[in-house]
């Protein structure tokens, strides 16, 4: 996944700086647990018509841990529907095309300004989500790009130290993208079945040696012992469908149940979302 | 390369694949019965030049090559890390996963994936490499098998390429041959011990797999325990309440729903790891069955068919023989009207793109087919387990 | 059992038609044993096609050559003629004859040889023809070429003011003017400027027609028309795509193209239309509807009128299942034909599809199994050539 336009630095790593005055308790790896109860998504704060250029856009911010960590703050701007290039051949169909970017300083490592496969994935897995909600033969010949910037990724002073839990925070951006992406299309006024939103659920194993795996929605990783699953889900509530899933982790496959419940968890914590997703347009309206 | 790609077919080719597969039991294009794959070759070392490799081919001619390569590499030190700092007892063996210091980092392995006429960094490759990587780091146990010593580890190279224009969706191809050339990976066996430059013996044949056999796990262990296996991920798709699996390019073109379920295959050891779930009885029971499967990953493939073209009701349609010569504006009107009816409502015998998602009780029931005991899973490591691997 | 994984073969069973190499290289031996000695015979015309496979003969083209300047001179003869083999393998560059009796054709080229002779040259990898006077050589495996009069099946891919773009396998996309079809509302009607504007209601992209070639261009496109009641928008069936002609395999230049084959298991009739293009199309057959108030009069006009009336329907007629089972079968016939290397035209499908029948009837799942890929397609295949 080279950039094959510019002259590249290195390709070697650093390691992020690490901050000794940190509390010394919490580098001994005591971590704040969640205070939420499980079922219980984190605030967040949804806005539209942000951007008033754009042909639809919307802001999505969801409050930070308790660690002195950020939110998540998402920005998207929908442009279109516009008419396609002259060279595209014929579609009976709006054609959709997602961008999802992390700024440079989201996230704890600065990422560079093509993007990486990371963000081309989560591109792949919002476009699914959306191209199940909207009516797409109502605009053929058009297209319609949808751009979102990850202002601020979530993340928690501590997370350097733990490794591997970015990949969990993926899902947490990807749901908020998607519920981002839905406000900024109604803001457009692109024809769409019903409103997507996003939510996570995960099974995770709380510090203690004996607590039981349980199912949290809107998992903050590092409010956890260890994640052990998680899944992402696109959900239409009306119409009550799925159009995107992202399973992750490592289920027993005798453990089909488990696997049920973190989908149900995710379908309510993706009606949570929605409601404030609703909320928002309807206030933009009235 | 995106499922998403353009798919031309016609409105009544669509219309016939989707009544076809809509039917009780399915009557799929190329006769298959809904859980069977394309037949297809395999083998294994076909490149003595990497550490393990597999080619896998179907008779349409679509062909995939894995080449594995493995090089020792130092392991970057973290100074406030200070588990690392604590030189325990030095343990080189590998399948040893109960001392804490064997550690694995997905940055150890790096997976491209090579398909001709596509970019490497087109979405539809990304994802479709981030899928496979995905199911082979998500247990966590993989990487620690890289493990060398608290200095090195090796860094593990896997070169998916397609060798002919992907004809179907390539990621059963692409999983299955991964799945075969890690199967047939060796890495040198260390000579050295403890945190010392590491040193490897030259005799190949004495390396030790990747992967290690039953057979030689069977030495070790007291029962003939389920070997770790490396994950296969399926490309399952739903018309209706059908569900078929390995689906060719004109049957996902009608897909209602289509989803890529990873299944690994863990040893009795990792599971005693995880025993403290709430499930514990039922990896108990299952103790005693063929294979010890664990789900890794499902994502959702978005189905071409939304993006196929719609057909055109007889009664809506201008060009057909008895509206052709309606010039009077009032069959005109007609017309218009059953044209708007004809978008709520679904004719028999002419194709709609799908619209919205898919129930999660269809979605629950692809999941559930792949895992079952005896499921398709079940039978294509089954299979798997027959490719002769030298 | 799901999935069938097998072992590669050492030499995958070598398809009829390297079988058929064989016998031509045995041809071709005894074409140039013919030679050998054939400074008695009249005509001996060095085929460097030997010198490949018999070292030895290598020196003997300039002998050969100068050979044939002589006996250019005399009356030919059949032996002349016959020298040439039939079916002999060349690679490009390979010099065919040096004899000036011989025409070019397609697929070789004039080089200079000694003497200020021209010879005539192979430039791609095939087999040589002869067609009078004329040699030629057919590549082993190539996309499809043009001739007038062709019957194709293909796929509109572009939509353009007053003509559609045609995929039909060939080097170039085929053109099929809106003067060349038969406008919706009776034969005689006039091409009108709606009729441009509304070009998509008659194809859309991805909509598969069966044409026939009109016309052709020098750079070889061509130009396809439907003017005929047989000819238009296809429905109520599956597309396949065999690989090119050449060589044996895939779709031949034969008799009949289309035909209606009266299926086994309830199925009723099915259309098989084999573009000479290497697309087929295998469908329901379905007989004109007549309706009730055009029944009293009869008349060609009218009945063209009627004909032409789903001409331009993508919607698709009600379909048994019975039918889609044996429509599915007759696909996995042509399949199995062609990944066995075995050409396909009526006899062969004909004949493929009466013994998958019987072999459906054997399996265990009963007739109703049409499932003709790996080893079932090799058994068909050898059941096939055995007869």
């Amino acid at each position: 996944m080279a950039d094959r336009r510019r002259i590249n630095g290195p390709v070697g790593t650093t390691n992020p700086p690490i901050y000794d005055d940190a509390p010394e308790k919490q580098s001994e790896g005591v971590k704040v647990a969640r205070s939420r109860p499980a079922n219980v998504i984190r605030r967040m704060y949804l806005k539209t018509g942000v951007t008033p250029s754009a042909s639809g856009s919307a802001y999505l911010e969801i409050e930070s841990s308790g660690n002195g960590g950020s939110g998540l703050k998402l920005s998207c701007s929908v442009h279109g529907p516009r008419a396609l290039p002259r060279s595209t051949p014929f579609s009976p169909h709006i054609i959709l095309s997602t961008h999802v970017k992390f700024a440079p300083f989201a996230t704890k490592q600065r990422r560079g300004y093509i993007r990486d496969p990371i963000e081309r994935d989560l591109g792949t897995h919002l476009e699914t989500a959306l191209r199940g909600s909207i009516i797409a033969d109502r605009w053929p010949k058009s297209g319609v790009d949808i751009i979102i910037s990850i202002v601020e990724g979530e993340q928690d002073r501590e997370t350097s130290k733990a490794q591997g839990i970015e990949a969990w925070d993926t899902m947490n951006a990807l749901s908020g993208c998607i519920t981002v992406a839905s406000a900024a299309l109604a803001d457009a006024g692109i024809d769409c079945v019903d409103t997507v939103a996003g939510g996570v659920a995960a099974l995770v194993q709380d510090a203690g040696d004996d607590a039981a795996p349980s199912i949290v929605v809107d998992p903050i990783p590092s409010e956890h012992e260890k994640v052990l699953a998680a899944c992402c889900i696109a959900y239409l509530p009306t119409r009550q469908e799925v159009t995107n899933l992202w399973f992750k982790g490592d289920l027993p496959a005798s453990d089909m149940d488990v696997y049920t419940q973190l989908i149900e968890k995710g379908i309510q914590a993706s009606k949570s979302a929605n409601r404030v997703l609703v909320d928002c347009l309807n206030e933009t309206v009235g | 390369m995106a499922s998403s790609q353009h798919v031309l077919l016609s409105p009544a080719e669509l219309a016939y694949l989707h009544a076809s597969l809509s039917l009780t039991p399915p009557i799929r294009p190329d006769g298959r019965s809904p859980t069977q794959f394309r037949p297809l070759v395999a083998e294994t070392g076909i490149l003595p030049g990497t550490n393990g490799s597999a080619r896998i081919c179907f008779a349409d001619g679509t062909e995939a090559i894995v080449g594995v390569k493995a090089e020792v590499e130092r392991t970057r030190t973290r100074h406030d890390f200070p588990s690392l700092d604590e030189s325990a007892e030095d343990d080189d063996d590998l399948d040893d996963n109960q001392n804490d210091v064997v550690k694995g980092d997905n940055d150890w392995v790096e997976m491209t994936v090579e398909i001709p006429g596509y970019r490497d960094d087109d979405a539809g490759t990304v994802f479709l490499s981030a899928m496979l990587s995905e199911a082979l780091l998500a247990d966590g146990e993989f990487t620690k098998r890289l493990w060398i010593n608290q200095r090195f580890h090796w860094k593990l190279y896997l070169d998916i390429l397609l060798i002919s224009p992907p004809l179907s969706y390539p990621l059963p191809l692409l999983s299955l041959t991964t799945h075969l050339a890690l199967l047939a990976a060796r890495l040198p066996r260390l000579k050295s011990e403890g945190d010392e430059d590491p040193l490897f013996d030259d005799d190949w044949a004495a390396a030790p797999y990747l992967y290690p056999r039953p057979s030689e796990k069977g030495s070790k262990a007291t029962a003939p325990a389920p070997a770790a296996r490396p994950p296969v991920t399926l490309l399952v798709m739903a018309v209706g309440n059908n569900i078929i699996f390995d689906p060719s390019k004109e049957e996902l073109a009608v897909a209602d729903v289509a989803l890529a379920v990873s299944v690994g295959e863990s040893s009795s050891s990792t599971t005693s790891t995880t025993s403290s779930k709430p499930t514990a009885m039922d990896i108990d029971t299952e103790e005693t069955k063929g294979h010890n499967l664990r789900l890794l990953s499902v994502r959702t493939i978005d189905p071409p068919s939304r993006l196929t073209p719609p057909g055109i009701p007889n009664a809506s349609n201008s060009a057909y023989g008895a509206n052709a010569g309606a010039k009077d504006t009032e069959k005109k009107k007609q017309q218009q009207e059953q044209a708007r009816t004809a978008e709520s409502e679904a004719v028999e015998g002419v194709w709609k793109a799908p619209r919205g998602g898919a129930k999660t009780l269809v979605m629950a029931t692809m999941v559930q087919k792949v895992l079952e005991k005896g499921g398709v899973a079940d039978e294509v490591l089954d299979a798997l387990d027959g490719v002769d691997l030298n | 059992m799901p999935i069938t994984i097998l072992p590669p073969k050492a030499f995958r069973d070598q398809p009829p038609r390297h079988s058929l190499n064989h016998d031509s290289d045995d041809v071709m031996s005894d074409a140039t044993s013919d030679s050998e000695d054939s400074d008695s015979q009249p005509g001996g015309v060095s085929l460097d096609g030997g010198a490949t496979i018999h070292p030895r003969k290598r020196h003997r083209s300039g002998a050969g050559a100068a050979a044939s300047s002589t006996f250019t001179k005399r009356p030919k003869t059949n032996a002349a003629i016959n020298s040439i083999p039939r079916s002999a393998i060349v690679t490009p560059g390979e010099r065919i004859t040096t004899d000036p009796q011989w025409m070019r054709g397609h697929g070789t080229y004039l080089s200079s040889a000694s003497l200020g002779e021209q010879a005539i040259t192979s430039s791609l990898a095939g087999i040589v023809t002869r067609t009078n006077k004329l040699l030629s050589v057919r590549p082993l495996r190539a996309r499809y070429t043009p001739e007038v009069g062709d019957l194709v099946v293909g796929r509109i891919v572009e939509v353009q003011a007053k003509r559609w773009r045609v995929d039909v396998g060939s080097t170039q996309l085929a053109a099929l003017p809106l003067s060349a079809i038969n406008l919706p509302g009776g034969i005689l009607r006039k091409r009108t400027e709606t009729d441009e504007l509304q070009i998509r209601t008659f194809f859309a992209e991805g909509d598969l027609v069966v044409a026939e070639v009109q016309q052709l261009f020098q750079d070889g496109g061509a130009v396809l028309h439907t003017r005929s009641l047989k000819y238009g928008k296809l429905r109520n069936g599956v597309f396949m795509a065999v690989s090119g002609t050449g060589g044996g395999g895939g779709v031949v230049r034969s008799r009949r193209q289309v035909w209606t084959l009266e299926s086994a298991n309830n199925g009723g009739p099915i259309d098989v239309i084999l573009g000479v293009n290497g697309y087929v199309w295998i469908s329901k057959h379905v007989e004109p509807v007549v309706p009730e108030e055009a029944k009293g009069q009869t008349g060609i006009t009218n009945l063209e009128e009627v004909v032409s009336a789903t001409m331009y329907s993508s919607q698709n007629d009600r379909i048994e299942p019975e039918t889609m089972r044996e429509i599915a079968r007759i696909r996995g016939v042509v399949t199995a034909l062609v990944e066995n290397g075995l050409r396909v035209d009526e006899d062969m499908v004909t004949k493929g599809y009466n013994e998958a029948v019987e072999l459906a009837l054997v399996s265990a799942d009963g007739p109703e199994d049409v499932y003709l890929g790996g080893e079932r397609g090799e058994q068909l295949a050898a059941a096939l050539t055995a007869v």
